[in-house]
């Protein structure tokens, strides 16, 4: 029997609210606002109160998919790293580091970006990376 | 108080008569719902009081219906205040939950939260820890209940008008277990714009806890409008109380005025 | 946020606050109930408008010309604040001399505002005490997002409404972690904390931490630079992780023909988007209830995100996957935890420099927050205090948005948000709640407009803009004025962003979301 109330913050609006996944046995089975938040104060809109709704969805993706005579199929972690990273080094050697591109994101975390545009700027060896800030 | 509570979990879980006891914990800053299971640390267990008494209430009798959906056959301890006291008794009576698989621990509430709540009963009948506080009249209806009839319209329609549609109310109520909500039927409720249908949204949350409310007052806490639904459902349990003689769950075995199916069948 | 309170003036401009920002709409209804007046300014009359103190209904992409006229009205009765405007701001004289060629009956003419309603909106805001202002895309999606800014900061300094509690201009960041991506240098031109990629000193400093001998110094492209780069052939991979840009974009069509043209898409994701489906490699990465980390919301607040759950099936860390990808590439990272990278985040960059895993628990810290006892920073420009110094006046004139309308596309078309749903709609709609609530999208018409084309309630529609045509039910409601239409941007099947104009601001490269020009016809 494995009961928890994890505590963490809102993956949705600029807001940041902060509130319990609710999990039983591993399965989420719910949202509680934290009411000792200063930022939510014990408080949520639609959709954080759902928001462990999407999370364990069938719809999820749950293995890499590569294109392969047009489709995407699923292939294995190591095939998939090494084609990505055997992809990217062809691009940087046959045009320069500048034909690639990033776009991080506004809904991973700090320690997520921070990673992809370390990865950009040493690894690669460009600055463009960028994400949807203005949209 | 809580060494007295935690005395008696101990109690609990160590003579193995429970599975584990749902209560609040002290986590990360803050305070949270927790199941306590035996062996588990009881140093960081909290009674929900941190700047003021009870500012850390949590629905804890919904927490346990969780558990126990899922685990019919144990039986569970729970923390419980006056209120959540009287939730019980309509989870039982409601087949929610089932009277002999639970061991509730009774705290009182002190007499700053029943003021601030404004409660009838700030203890449980069952009592493990905590004195008695007198009850509370109901100053907030009876001002409430002093304004004319087009004031009241005028002053419940521009709250009402907040509301941005959370289901907040619902989602932290003890008392909403209901698969199918009325809140969702669309030809009572009309969906997918803000703001709400005026005052229908309310009025038939209103209706639906008529019988069932227990004063918690989670819902106006939770309440991101602000709205006073506190005052709307105290209000309504006035009129049946008026109408009927009946407080929700202060007898532990009447049955409601308002159910017309009788008796849960004897098993 | 928590402030907002305690103002006695808010004025709302380009903020669907109730819908897109429930929580600073709780914060606002308080200070009505505290008896603030509140001021709203919106194409579109939004659920916070009827509790305004006065709303006015300015044509989408006004703003500026409504914002001078205030500013007008404010100099013209010497309401201004000389004392604040002497002691912490520079270049006023230029401003003043073009506020003063304004005149009010050009600016109602151009806005649709009778020039009282100006009046009165300049005057409350003016002779408050504690004025605040909350704006969101609805000023910063325009072709002059900036100068939009810029006029709300040249109104606040105008009044001395900067600096002290409970005033100031507010932004409200759209999604969760905007800040937190910004913050990190996930920008062409900065590393983390803003500091400039072409400053030899930061640029020296993160080589030195990084291990490397260089790192480049030319500014990046941004997302609408990198497809035209992919365009002319010059960007070839690009790596997604976590975003959506063919539903999320402007001018969609065009969006798929770059990613299309690319030698190497990388889409890293939880649901195969529409975005994924065109990659080459799709990377199944984790949600927030799968992680551990941290984020960083609209009032520059950290706080952790914790791991509740497993992972899905045999979806990976995203740190992982960036680790492994970048180890393989011939870059060596070898991180233990999303910890161990956030120490590292703080040891280069002043602004997070006091903060660890264990301050960050409770509240969280507000940052700049350079040393382990510093205590985080509610409130930036403080005492009138600027981070340049002082605060700068910018003369900015009316320009009307990219593209008006005409007798082709005679409606002008705006796009936003629904409360049930957010952004693409990857997540939300994925929710079987919210799902039921708001389940396709539709396109809100003025009655009169409806009237014209024969149209009723739930009738669908063709809309066509310059750049492309989608379908979708119609809902009459009286929130969008005659000749205005609004739509949703959350719905794939009715993807509004084909349609939008991806002319962009030039300093702060935003698309023109919130203006373009389109016509509609009943679909039979």
């Amino acid at each position: 029997m494995d009961y928890r109330n994890t505590l963490t913050t809102c993956t949705y609006c600029g807001c940041g609210c902060n509130f319990f996944l609710e999990s039983l046995d591993g399965r989420l089975t719910g949202t509680i606002p934290c009411k000792t938040s200063p930022v939510n104060e014990g408080k949520l809109c639609i959709k954080g109160w759902n928001v462990h709704q999407f999370v364990q969805s069938e719809k999820r993706l749950t293995k890499p998919l590569m294109r392969k005579n047009g489709e995407l199929v699923e292939v294995s972690w190591d095939e998939a790293l090494d084609f990505a990273a055997s992809g990217l080094k062809a691009v940087k050697e046959g045009t320069g580091p500048d034909a690639v591109g990033f776009l991080a994101s506004a809904k991973v975390t700090n320690e997520e970006n921070y990673l992809m545009q370390k990865f950009a700027r040493a690894g690669v060896g460009t600055n463009n990376i960028d994400h949807c800030a203005r949209l | 108080m809580i060494d007295r509570v935690k005395q008696k979990i101990n109690e609990l879980l160590s003579g193995g008569s429970v599975k584990g006891v749902v209560a609040l914990a002290n986590a990360n800053g803050h305070v949270a719902p927790c199941l306590f299971q035996k062996g588990d640390d009881l140093q960081h267990l909290s009674l929900g009081d941190r700047e003021t008494s009870g500012d850390a209430r949590y629905p804890l009798n919904k927490v346990l219906t969780t558990i126990a959906r899922q685990y019919p056959d144990e039986v569970f301890g729970v923390l419980v205040r006056g209120c959540d006291e009287r939730g019980l008794h309509i989870l039982f009576r409601l087949n929610q939950l089932a009277a002999d698989k639970v061991v509730p621990i009774g705290i009182s509430c002190p007499e700053t939260l029943a003021l601030q709540c404004e409660c009838k009963k700030p203890w449980p009948d069952e009592m493990t820890a905590g004195e008695k506080s007198q009850g509370v009249a109901q100053k907030r209806v009876e001002a409430a209940e002093g304004l004319d009839l087009k004031e009241r319209f005028s002053f419940w329609t521009e709250q009402f008008s907040k509301c941005i549609k959370c289901y907040g109310c619902r989602d932290i109520c003890p008392m909403c277990f209901c698969k199918e909500c009325s809140l969702e039927c669309e030809d009572l409720v009309s969906k997918g714009d803000l703001p709400v249908d005026i005052p229908v949204f309310h009025l038939t949350r209103a209706m639906h806890m008529a019988d069932r409310c227990i004063d918690c007052g989670l819902c106006e806490e939770a309440c991101p409008a602000d709205i006073p639904l506190r005052l709307l459902y105290k209000k309504t349990s006035k009129i049946m109380n008026t109408e009927f003689g009946f407080t929700s769950g202060m007898n532990k075995n009447e049955i409601s005025p308002l159910s017309m199916m009788g008796p849960a069948p004897k098993k | 946020m928590s402030e907002l309170e305690d103002a006695d003036t808010i004025f709302i401009i380009g903020s669907n606050t109730a819908t897109s920002h429930p929580l600073v709409a709780t914060r606002i209804f308080r200070a009505i109930e505290k008896g603030a007046r509140v001021l709203v300014a919106d194409p579109r009359k939004n659920q916070i408008a009827a509790f305004a103190h006065l709303y006015v209904r300015h044509r989408p992409g006004t703003d500026v010309a409504l914002l001078n006229g205030m500013m007008k009205v404010i100099l013209d009765q010497g309401l201004e604040d000389k004392a604040f405007i002497a002691d912490n701001t520079e270049e006023f004289e230029g401003f003043k001399n073009l506020i003063h060629a304004v005149s009010l009956d050009e600016v109602s003419g151009i806005t649709g505002v009778s020039v009282e309603d100006i009046q009165t909106l300049a005057e409350t805001y003016a002779k408050a005490d504690k004025a605040s202002i909350v704006y969101c895309m609805g000023i910063t999606q325009h072709t002059n997002g900036v100068n939009n800014v810029k006029s709300l900061a040249n109104l606040a300094m105008l009044t001395g409404n900067i600096g002290k509690y409970a005033t100031g201009v507010n932004p409200l960041r759209g999604q969760n972690n905007v800040q937190g991506a910004c913050d990190m240098g996930g920008l062409p031109n900065v590393y983390t904390g803003y500091q400039p990629v072409t400053l030899g000193a930061a640029n020296k400093k993160f080589a030195e931490a990084w291990g490397v001998s260089e790192l480049p110094s030319k500014i990046g492209l941004t997302i609408p630079e990198m497809l035209h780069g992919i365009e002319k052939g010059e960007v070839k991979a690009l790596w997604i992780m976590g975003e959506n840009p063919v539903v999320s974009d402007p001018d969609a069509n065009h969006v798929v023909k770059a990613l299309e043209k690319l030698e190497l898409l990388i889409v890293q994701d939880i649901f195969l988007t529409p975005t994924a489906r065109l990659a080459h490699l799709v990377l199944p990465g984790v949600s927030f209830a799968e992680k551990d980390g941290t984020f960083s919301n609209t009032e520059r607040r950290v706080t952790r995100v914790r791991k509740a759950v497993a992972p899905v099936g045999d979806s990976r860390q995203d740190w992982q996957i960036i680790q492994d990808i970048s180890s393989r590439f011939g870059y060596k990272m070898e991180y233990d935890s999303p910890e161990t990278i956030f120490k590292e985040i703080a040891s280069l960059t002043p602004s997070y420099g006091g903060m660890t895993y264990e301050r960050l628990e409770g509240p969280g810290l507000q940052w700049p927050c350079p040393s382990p006892e510093h205590p985080g920073t509610p409130f930036l420009h403080k005492d009138g205090k600027f981070t340049r110094g002082k605060g700068l006046f910018h003369a900015i004139g009316y320009k009307p948005p990219a593209e008006l309308t005409d007798e082709e596309y005679p409606f002008c078309m705006t796009t936003g948000r629904v409360y049930a749903h957010y952004h693409t709609g990857t997540m939300t709609r994925n929710s079987k709640s919210l799902d039921f609530e708001v389940p396709e999208g539709f396109l809100e018409m003025n009655p009169a407009d409806a009237e014209a084309l024969d149209l009723c309630d739930g009738h669908r529609v063709r809309m066509a803009s310059r750049r492309g045509e989608i379908e979708t039910r119609i809902m009459i409601t009286e929130r969008v004025e005659k000749g205005v239409v609004f739509m949703p941007f959350h719905f794939e099947e009715s993807n509004v962003n084909k349609l939008t104009n991806p002319a962009y601001d030039p300093i702060a490269k935003i698309p023109e979301f919130k203006v373009c020009a389109v016509k509609l016809e009943k679909v039979s």
